[in-house]
């Protein structure tokens, strides 16, 4: 028995232990941390970054910041708001137009037509069919505007009697035609039938019949990278400048009125369900610890290898039978059984296949022909081989019996 | 620092004022006391580092057999220790009960007794005793681990043993034979004896029959004090797989067979485990026991991943025993290898010396062979019939350079050899 010297204590304190755990999880803490500023950063800096289409703050070319500082720079006030509220309070407070941008349609007809009757001019970009419904001036889509065979939008004329489209001239532009009052830069709609029978016409820029309230089929005449093109820039400038001060009103999804007035099942549940989710939470926190501390690091195993003896065997068994070896398949295994039967008959070891056939007939009385025809047959199919090497092995045992 | 599941019940029923009072309060308060039971137990928790390890262990075990690892454990606090020990034992070792608990009061020593039952053989290691001293609550604990490194030494099993007596009889029936049964170049002169009816006449000493008035027969007894030689390869063709067992382990015994035997039988033997270099090297001396050295030094014994360097065995051999001496070299038959490596060096030992080739034969290569139920499995028989050929072809060639050749399966291959070992000293030929 080997007794070896007594061991106490891992040669650290408390203190140490704490710190070797601080030092081992330090990447995870540094990645903790990287997380949470990139987090923070994210979302500090997100309400700055505005790369929302037709939005006056983009600079980008989808953005509209072009036409808002023309106006702001021609002595109109453009104020941008985002909720309903703000919306209604900025156009009650004085003589305003609304520019109305809702891609979405998260407003209901009822509070497009209240925003409207407060407006002195309301310019409507793109609205939805449910939105027009309560306008009551027939304002409809009619479809929209067919591209040019390049790909491009078309170039229009104004043709009507409207102000501000006379004022343009021409626009280049696709989008929606709408029907209604007064129809300007008309376009023909193919309904898809092929003939003109079917096809209406309808304007990317129609007006009710005082003026007041238009719809703007074609928004994209607004944008940075269009409103240099044709007569865009005069249509937006004069439709939207009219007033000295112009609401420029992008609806979210918070302004959005509810249909129903659901039940939440949340105020259903008693009291003591969240607390008790919290609770049954941390209790499922402190079970991972307690079970997910081992005792001690693990122990290691040095394997050994394992090598198969007969692993080389089987490798050249492969070998012989996707080669179709049967003839050298036969021919080992007849000399593999010629070899054992010299052994037990007690031939020299050097005799030739006749002898030891020889010695085979001698000792079991057999015709010597009738061995040599089925030792010395080599098959040619794996079926043959198969029959021939079970034969053989047969014939073996008969004449040395063990 | 850990907690226990003491501490997550407790904490589970922490669920019952979180309903009664639901709100922030009651949370609050239950983790509150939560976090005083555990800092309290933490407190008053006896510190694993001042608790004194030591360990016992046996020089060594033999395969297939149990043993126990003994560790004291002396606390050196002025606390109660509630401490959960667990040795980090390898796998192999077999550790049957690894964590234990025990408590030690202040002051006094307690001792732990951990089974093992190795499952290989070898150097088996244990690094590190990790101690968790638990507080009185039992809701937390300290945790410690100690680096406390321990080796044990697992011999090879020697089953072969139960083949000793009978080869160790037929050993003794050589002695007092009469010489002309047994006649041969190395056979020594024992003793006179009265002749009795049977008795060869040849071997009547007519001197002594005249001195005497009466008929008496020369005995002779079998050669004594020779040399045997085993040579153990350990490079990588001992590292295949006979049966489940490595070359390796069916050569340790058929060697450990061999020398028990031959030291018996009055010989003097040496055991060179070699690939490239010498790996171990035993010699039989005067004093001491060789069984146990045999073991203590084929223990560690692994195959190395390496071809055999057999140019260099006759310069080993010469240095163990300048004199003629039977060398048994414990290897593998498989063609290619052999032609490269031993056979050419085979005349360098046959010269001097009676040379033996001991080697494991698969026995599944002739269940192989006699498969021939389907086109892949005579295929099979066809591989396997050829590796036999090869093997015997190699055979033959070591035994036309002089050598014998013993090929046989795993356990028949230390009687076999043992066999061999007593037909040459019979003969005379040592």
């Amino acid at each position: 028995m080997s007794s070896d010297r007594e061991v106490m204590g891992d040669g650290g304190s408390a203190l140490t232990t704490a710190r070797t755990g601080l030092r081992r999880s330090r990447p995870v803490i540094l990645g903790v941390i990287v997380l949470a500023v990139i987090l923070l950063v994210n979302l500090l800096s997100g309400p700055e970054e505005d790369s929302r289409p037709l939005s006056p703050g983009n600079a980008a070319p989808p953005g509209a910041r072009a036409v808002a500082e023309v106006l702001a720079a021609e002595g109109v006030d453009v104020e941008r708001v985002d909720s309903y509220d703000d919306a209604l309070a900025s156009l009650e407070a004085g003589p305003a137009t609304l520019f109305l941008h809702d891609p979405q349609q998260y407003l209901s007809s009822s509070q497009v037509e209240e925003l409207i009757v407060l407006a002195d001019r309301a310019v409507l970009a793109a609205p939805g069919e449910r939105q027009l419904a309560g306008l009551g001036d027939d304002f409809a889509p009619v479809g929209a505007v067919p591209l040019e065979l390049a790909g491009d939008a078309p170039t229009v004329a104004a043709g009507c009697t409207d102000g501000d489209a006379t004022a343009a001239g021409t626009l280049t532009a696709g989008g929606t035609a709408y029907s209604g009052a007064v129809e300007c830069f008309p376009v023909t709609v193919e309904d898809g039938g092929g003939d003109a029978a079917g096809d209406a016409t309808g304007g990317l820029y129609t007006t009710n019949s005082d003026g007041s309230v238009a719809v703007l089929g074609a928004p994209s005449i607004l944008s940075n990278a269009a409103v240099t093109d044709a007569g865009n820039a005069a249509l937006a400038l004069r439709a939207l400048g009219s007033s000295p001060t112009l609401v420029w009103y992008e609806p979210t999804g918070a302004d959005v009125v509810a249909t129903g007035e659901g039940i939440d099942p949340r105020t259903l549940l008693p009291p003591w369900v969240d607390p008790l989710l919290l609770w049954l939470l941390a209790c499922a926190v402190l079970a991972m610890l307690w079970r997910g501390r081992r005792m001690g690091p693990l122990a290691t195993e040095p394997l050994p290898v394992v090598v198969r003896a007969a692993e080389t065997a089987e490798g050249r068994a492969r070998l012989y039978q996707d080669s179709r070896a049967v003839g050298h398949a036969a021919a080992t295994l007849r000399a593999a059984c010629l070899a054992r039967m010299a052994r037990r008959l007690r031939v020299d070891r050097g005799a030739s296949a006749a002898e030891v056939i020889d010695a085979a007939a001698r000792h079991s009385g057999r015709p010597r022909t009738d061995l040599e025809q089925r030792l010395l047959h080599l098959p040619t199919t794996n079926h043959e081989l198969v029959l021939w090497a079970q034969d053989i092995l047969d014939l073996e045992k008969e004449i040395t019996p063990s | 620092m850990v907690i226990t599941g003491r501490l997550v019940l407790l904490a589970l029923l922490g669920v019952v004022p979180v309903i009664v009072y639901p709100g922030a309060t009651s949370i609050l308060l239950w983790a509150l006391l939560l976090a005083a039971a555990v800092g309290l137990d933490l407190a008053l928790a006896a510190s694993p580092r001042r608790v004194g390890i030591r360990r016992t262990l046996p020089d060594g075990v033999r395969l297939g057999e149990a043993c126990a690892s003994v560790v004291v454990l002396r606390n050196d606090t002025p606390r109660t220790l509630r401490a959960t020990v667990r040795e980090a034992w390898q796998p192999s070792a077999g550790a049957v009960d690894p964590e234990q608990s025990v408590v030690v009061p202040a002051g006094e020593a307690r001792r732990l007794t951990l089974r093992l039952r190795p499952k290989r053989r070898g150097i088996l290691r244990v690094e590190t005793v990790t101690v968790r001293s638990a507080g009185p609550l039992g809701m937390a604990a300290r945790q410690v681990t100690v680096p406390a490194p321990g080796v044990l030494r697992v011999l090879p099993p020697f089953n072969s043993k139960r083949h000793l007596p009978s080869k160790l009889r037929r050993l003794r029936e050589l002695d007092g034979r009469a010489a002309v049964q047994i006649r041969g170049a190395g056979t020594e002169f024992d003793s006179l004896r009265d002749y009795v009816r049977g008795d060869d006449v040849r071997s009547i000493d007519w001197r002594a029959t005249a001195r005497r008035r009466d008929t008496v027969v020369r005995t002779w007894r079998p050669e004594r004090d020779r040399r045997v030689v085993v040579v153990l390869d350990t490079s990588r063709t001992s590292a295949a797989r006979v049966l489940d067992e490595p070359r390796l382990d069916t050569g340790i015994e058929a060697a450990l067979l061999l020398s028990v035997l031959a030291e018996r039988g009055g010989d003097r033997v040496h055991f060179l485990a070699y690939d490239r270099r010498l790996r171990a090297r035993v010699d039989s001396t005067a004093k001491g026991n060789l069984l146990a050295s045999l073991v203590t030094a084929m223990a560690p014994l692994e195959a190395e991943l390496i071809e055999a360097d057999w140019s260099r065995v006759p310069a080993q051999v010469r240095a163990v025993s300048p004199h003629r001496s039977l060398v048994v070299l414990l290897t593998s038959l498989d063609a290619g290898s052999v032609e490269e490596g031993l056979l050419p060096a085979l005349p360098g030992l046959t010269e001097r010396h009676v040379v033996v080739v001991a080697s494991v034969r698969d026995p599944r290569l002739e269940e192989m062979g006699a498969d021939r139920s389907t086109a892949a499995a005579t295929f099979r028989a066809a591989a396997a019939e050829r590796s036999l050929l090869d093997r015997a072809a190699v055979a033959q060639q070591i035994r036309l350079l002089g050598a014998e050749v013993v090929d046989a399966a795993p356990a028949d291959l230390p009687p076999l050899l043992a066999d061999a070992y007593i037909r040459l000293k019979a003969t005379g030929r040592l």
